[in-house]
């Protein structure tokens, strides 16, 4: 998967490493952005509150 | 592993030069599924080490950065407006609470318990299922706050660390409002609401009186139980010009 992604960049060894580390920025800060926030309150780690339901 | 992916490419296909051709170029079908699940499960472990970064870190920065805004708002409110509509501006937080016994400087406090409210950095006076009675109103009854134990910026994680007698200070824009610490409930049920009631029977209070409770979950990283601390008020202090603090937070 990341051989073929690799291979499938264009340049050569820095562009390519370049690239990738872009990507890489780009995946980490979607997942901080939008994926983690969506899915925090779905799993149980966070309920503070004592409540009757 | 690559090479013995190599050798059995040679086996298989017997295109040979294994040391000319790229490696991958004649994988079997098998071997290249195995390394893309394989790649799949580190990537699954790494987005999962990033959401802990996440939850326990940027949450609390993300979480500090809003409530300190909304601090400052407050207090600019409070220096500005003299003869405003009193003390009571819910909609940006009504006072801070500090508690020296857990080292976190000054807490925002801000009405309701909702996850929106509470992922602000702030504490939130409950509205559901029992109404928090507010000190600034004077009327015996207890002061219920909830707080995130991590993340968001964890504002009652050393919750653990606060003693009987310990002081809880609650600053309003006139009024300090000390209390001292005097049961705690190490874990309870997250349905156990007897603890918010107007005169918390389990920390062994019989009449009506002017109590605070703080909740928050326990053990840490998780919300298995609720962790309570009980106070109770022992003096109100009016603010002065300088807002000099209370002997307690000196």
């Amino acid at each position: 998967m990341y051989g073929w992604i690799w291979r499938h960049l264009p340049g050569n060894v820095w562009v390519k490493a370049l690239i990738s580390i872009v990507l890489t920025l780009a995946v980490v800060y979607a997942l901080f952005q939008y994926v983690f926030p969506w899915a925090e309150p779905l799993l149980p780690f966070n309920d503070v509150t004592v409540n009757d339901q | 592993m690559a090479v013995t992916t190599d050798e059995t490419d040679d086996v298989e296909e017997g295109t040979g030069g294994s040391g000319t051709a790229p490696p991958r170029r004649g994988m079997g079908r098998i071997a290249m599924a195995v390394s893309v699940f394989g790649e799949l499960l580190i990537t699954a472990g790494l987005v999962l080490g990033l959401f802990v970064v996440y939850s326990l870190w940027w949450t609390n920065v993300l979480a500090d950065r809003e409530a300190d805004k909304e601090a400052n708002k407050v207090r600019d409110t409070w220096a500005s407006a003299d003869s405003g509509p009193g003390a009571l501006d819910t909609k940006d937080g009504i006072g801070f609470l500090h508690v020296p016994a857990m080292k976190n400087g000054e807490v925002l406090v801000k009405k309701g318990t909702s996850t929106k409210i509470l992922n602000g950095g702030v504490a939130g006076y409950y509205t559901d299922p029992v109404k928090a009675t507010l000190p600034t109103s004077d009327k015996d009854g207890n002061f219920t706050l909830a707080a995130h134990r991590d993340g968001h910026g964890a504002k009652f994680h050393n919750i653990d660390k606060l003693k009987k007698g310990d002081s809880i200070v609650f600053e309003t824009r006139d009024n300090w409002y000390v209390y001292k610490v005097y049961d705690n409930l190490p874990e309870t049920s997250k349905y156990n609401v007897k603890v918010l009631s107007d005169i918390p029977k389990e920390s062994g209070k019989k009449k009506a009186g002017k109590y605070i409770t703080l909740t928050t979950c326990t053990p840490v990283y998780t919300s298995r139980h609720r962790y309570i601390v009980w106070g109770e008020l022992v003096r109100v202090e009016r603010v002065n010009a300088e807002r000099t603090l209370p002997k307690e937070l000196r």
